[in-house]
């Protein structure tokens, strides 16, 4: 199991858990961020944050700091 | 007799297709839902804002099958488990004030998350209908759906439609007329689905199904306090067996989305979107941030160089009224303050507009278009230095042209600690305003380095602006916003909203700000002009020599150097001519016939077309760094005998981040409130004093 934030631009896996607190959870959830969901690493922008990730047909881009939470088993 | 309910009694016993009908829009962000309001509705489409709120709301009234039909556009949504004030904001609408029809609009190429919420929709109790979306998109995207299969599985009138070409619209307002109630279509799990149905009895709404999950879940509901009570007993028994009911109830909703999703789905052929290709360019390390910087400058010219023919139209037209004025057989007095303070009030009010209109149009295109969610990827990281989302970056530099429209910018920001953060900050950007007053004294002061002086000055107030949102930050310990939103694909907006869009929000300006901008245009005039007579008796005059000395530190204590600036706060360019006034004296307006002055308006319209199509053409040339000062030289040697080149400065800084001017004071008054408005006066006055106090010192000499 990895930090989302640590994958390389390209690599997919799978979400396993967020460890977030409260509404940051949520919020990501309803995003598509969720525990099974298929992810893949896109790019992360200029200067290396944030980071944006594709979860199904959907684009979400979240801080580094966020992907740090999301645990992503390959 | 005018009895209300009586009349009500009476509407109900009317034949049903004589009522109006109430369908109600829900759907995730960016699933067409302002395309599919504007196809249904055509001319009928209203824009307003939900109650209190400064979320925009559109609706339309217009009649189909003999029935009046009014539409509501409910606020995007991914879950009625709300995480931003837009979901309470839709949550709330359908709970308290149910439509007659719900009509869920599903992204056909985005199912499988469109369909949680469709879920939860169908736990509310009311008939619905199911608008399935982009469905050309999901082509491209290389799906084949069958709709059918989703009709059964929930029940309900499922269409598909291309809202942007107003394909299957014909066939949603007939599936509108015969809507059905779902069967609720989520199964929880056994101790869930128990706890539900004994909270479900408790509670006295069509909704109670979905209000019962809800209040197990843990979400926070308006009302309900006896099923309230009761759901965080039954959250207790279920936590102590092991069972998180938020993670059971949102989990089983998504494993059956998953479900339908691919009983819908006859096959996927995946394909590379447009999105995705442009997207490598857009987002791309190195190319994205200079795309991005090219962007910036094109909304910013296209605000300030389409809406500059209007805003001189608009000088034209309050100086042919002058001049009409000054023409009547009036008494001195009465004529100034027809012109000066009427005529001028409200000129200065509708100058604004055209600023604000071209604005609207640029922010709601880059905003629809999918742009506005990029810039804020590319600009994120350098806004978390002050603490700010990625989104604070366009407000910022708007407010280098002028600060009203930023400040109504920052409404694309999402929670309130930041646009209040951002909005605070605004002011101390150098806007165009400033420029006059900037030129006019580096040309007296500082003829060989006045570049370096006026970049020295841009450079401080957007330090200090940068300073004070970092500084707010901790002050309000503001928990940093979530960066986590969703790039939606790139998609040509519905020019027509954006249109009606830009004209709503233009006219909020002038009922919000209109009337305090003429009260201060009013007040500052009956300074200036009372009593009748030479200036130098006027309150204007008193108050600026009763003020002077509290400026003597910062070097500059002549009252008609530091009256200057209490007219200043009309518009900072107004600090030129209230110094030309007192040092030279006043021009009155000359007398102009009716129809030289309407030739005069003719022919003023006549250039601003001719100008307007000129900016077009102009858009992508070469911007125009630095004018030179055009104040009389007569001026330049007055203010040269009375400052110092070490006081000028200290004016300048001043000037620069002194009290935002009137207009941007409404714009913070309605964006924030009474209380945050007094505060930037305050907060401002004190920065000023203090930086010009160590501008002045630290000068070299």
């Amino acid at each position: 199991m990895r930090r989302l934030s640590e994958l390389h631009v390209g690599e997919e896996g799978r979400v396993a858990r967020l460890s977030h607190p409260g509404r940051a959870k949520k919020r990501l959830f309803a995003l598509g961020l969720r525990p099974g969901a298929r992810i893949k690493l896109l790019r992360r922008a200029p200067l290396g944050d944030p980071l944006e990730v594709q979860v199904g047909e959907s684009f979400i881009a979240l801080r580094r700091r966020e992907a740090e939470h999301v645990l992503v088993d390959r | 007799m005018g009895c209300p309910r009586c009349d009500t009694a009476v509407a109900l016993k009317k034949p049903p297709q004589e009522r109006l009908l109430k369908v109600a829009l829900l759907g995730n962000p960016n699933t067409g839902k302002t395309s599919l309001i504007n196809a249904l509705a055509r001319s009928a489409l209203k824009v307003g804002n939900w109650p209190g709120t400064t979320v925009e709301r559109l609706e339309a009234r217009f009649l189909h099958g003999g029935r009046e039909i009014v539409l509501v556009d409910l606020p995007g949504a991914y879950s009625l488990f709300p995480t931003t004030p837009e979901e309470v904001i839709t949550r709330d609408e359908l709970l308290k004030d149910p439509p007659d029809v719900l009509l869920v609009v599903l992204d056909a190429g985005n199912l499988e998350r469109s369909l949680p919420l469709a879920l939860e929709a169908t736990e509310l109790g009311l008939p619905m209908v199911v608008a399935l979306n982009l469905v050309d998109e999901a082509r491209e995207k290389g799906y084949a759906l069958e709709p059918r299969r989703l009709e059964a599985a929930l029940g309900v009138p499922v269409v598909p439609t291309v809202a942007s070409r107003g394909e299957g619209t014909m066939a949603l307002l007939q599936a509108l007329l015969r809507p059905r109630t779902p069967v609720p279509a989520v199964r929880y799990p056994p101790a869930v689905e128990r706890a539900i149905r004994a909270l479900e009895g408790e509670i006295a709404h069509p909704a109670a199904r979905f209000i019962a999950t809800a209040l197990l879940a843990g979400e926070e509901l308006p009302d309900f306090k006896a099923a309230r009570e009761k759901a965080a007993e039954l959250r207790r028994e279920l936590e102590s067996i092991g069972v998180d009911p938020f993670l059971e109830i949102s989990g089983a909703r998504y494993a059956r989305a998953r479900e339908l999703f691919e009983e819908a789905l006859l096959g996927h052929n995946p394909r590379p979107t447009l999105t995705e290709k442009l997207d490598r360019f857009v987002l791309h390390p190195v190319l994205g941030p200079v795309l991005f910087l090219l962007g910036m400058l094109l909304v910013f010219r296209f605000t300030f160089l389409l809406s500059a023919p209007w805003v001189d139209f608009i000088g034209e037209v309050q100086a042919v009224l002058a001049g009409w004025i000054a023409a009547l057989p009036l008494p001195a007095l009465l004529g100034s303050f027809f012109a000066d303070a009427l005529v001028a009030g409200v000129g200065t009010v509708l100058a604004f507009t055209p600023v604000l209109f071209f604005l609207y149009l640029a922010m709601g295109f880059l905003e629809a278009s999918g742009f506005l969610a990029r810039s804020a990827f590319i600009a994120d990281r350098l806004m978390a230095l002050a603490g700010l989302p990625g989104r604070a970056f366009i407000p910022m530099v708007l407010g280098f042209g002028c600060n009203v429209p930023a400040i109504y910018a920052t409404r694309t920001l999402e929670s309130f600690a930041d646009r209040l953060r951002t909005g605070l900050a605004i002011p101390f950007m150098a806007c165009s305003a400033r420029l006059p007053v900037f030129t006019l004294f580096a040309a007296v002061f500082f003829p060989k380095n006045a570049a370096t002086v006026v970049f020295a000055l841009y450079l401080i107030g957007l330090l200090i602006g940068v300073l004070t949102a970092w500084l707010l930050g901790r002050v309000l310990g503001a928990e940093a916003s979530s960066g986590a939103m969703e790039l939606p694909p790139y998609r040509w907006p519905p020019m027509r909203v954006l249109w009606m869009q830009a004209r709503v929000r233009t006219m909020n300006f002038v009922e919000g700000a209109g009337g305090p901008i003429l009260i201060a245009m009013v007040l500052i005039w009956a300074l200036l002009h009372l009593p009748p007579g030479p200036i130098e008796n006027s309150l204007y005059a008193r108050v600026a020599t009763a003020l002077a000395p509290l400026f003597a530190p910062l070097g500059f204590s002549d009252w008609r150097v530091v009256g200057a600036l209490i007219p200043g706060f009309i518009a900072k360019e107004v600090v030129v001519g209230a110094l030309g006034v007192s040092f030279l004296g006043a021009e009155p307006s000359a007398a102009l016939g009716f129809l030289a002055g309407a030739g005069q308006l003719l022919g003023a319209f006549l250039t601003a077309l001719k100008e307007t199509l000129a900016a077009l053409l102009a858009l992508f040339g070469a911007p125009q760094l630095f004018t030179p000062s055009t104040a009389p030289s007569a001026l330049q040697a007055a203010l040269g005998r009375v400052l110092s080149p070490a006081a000028a400065f200290s004016y300048l800084v001043f000037v620069l981040l002194y009290t935002p001017c009137v207009a941007t004071l409404a714009a913070i008054r309605q964006e924030f409130g009474s209380r945050w408005a007094a505060i930037s006066v305050a907060y401002q006055l004190t920065v000023a004093y203090l930086v010009a106090l160590l501008a002045y010192w630290a000068f070299p000499r």
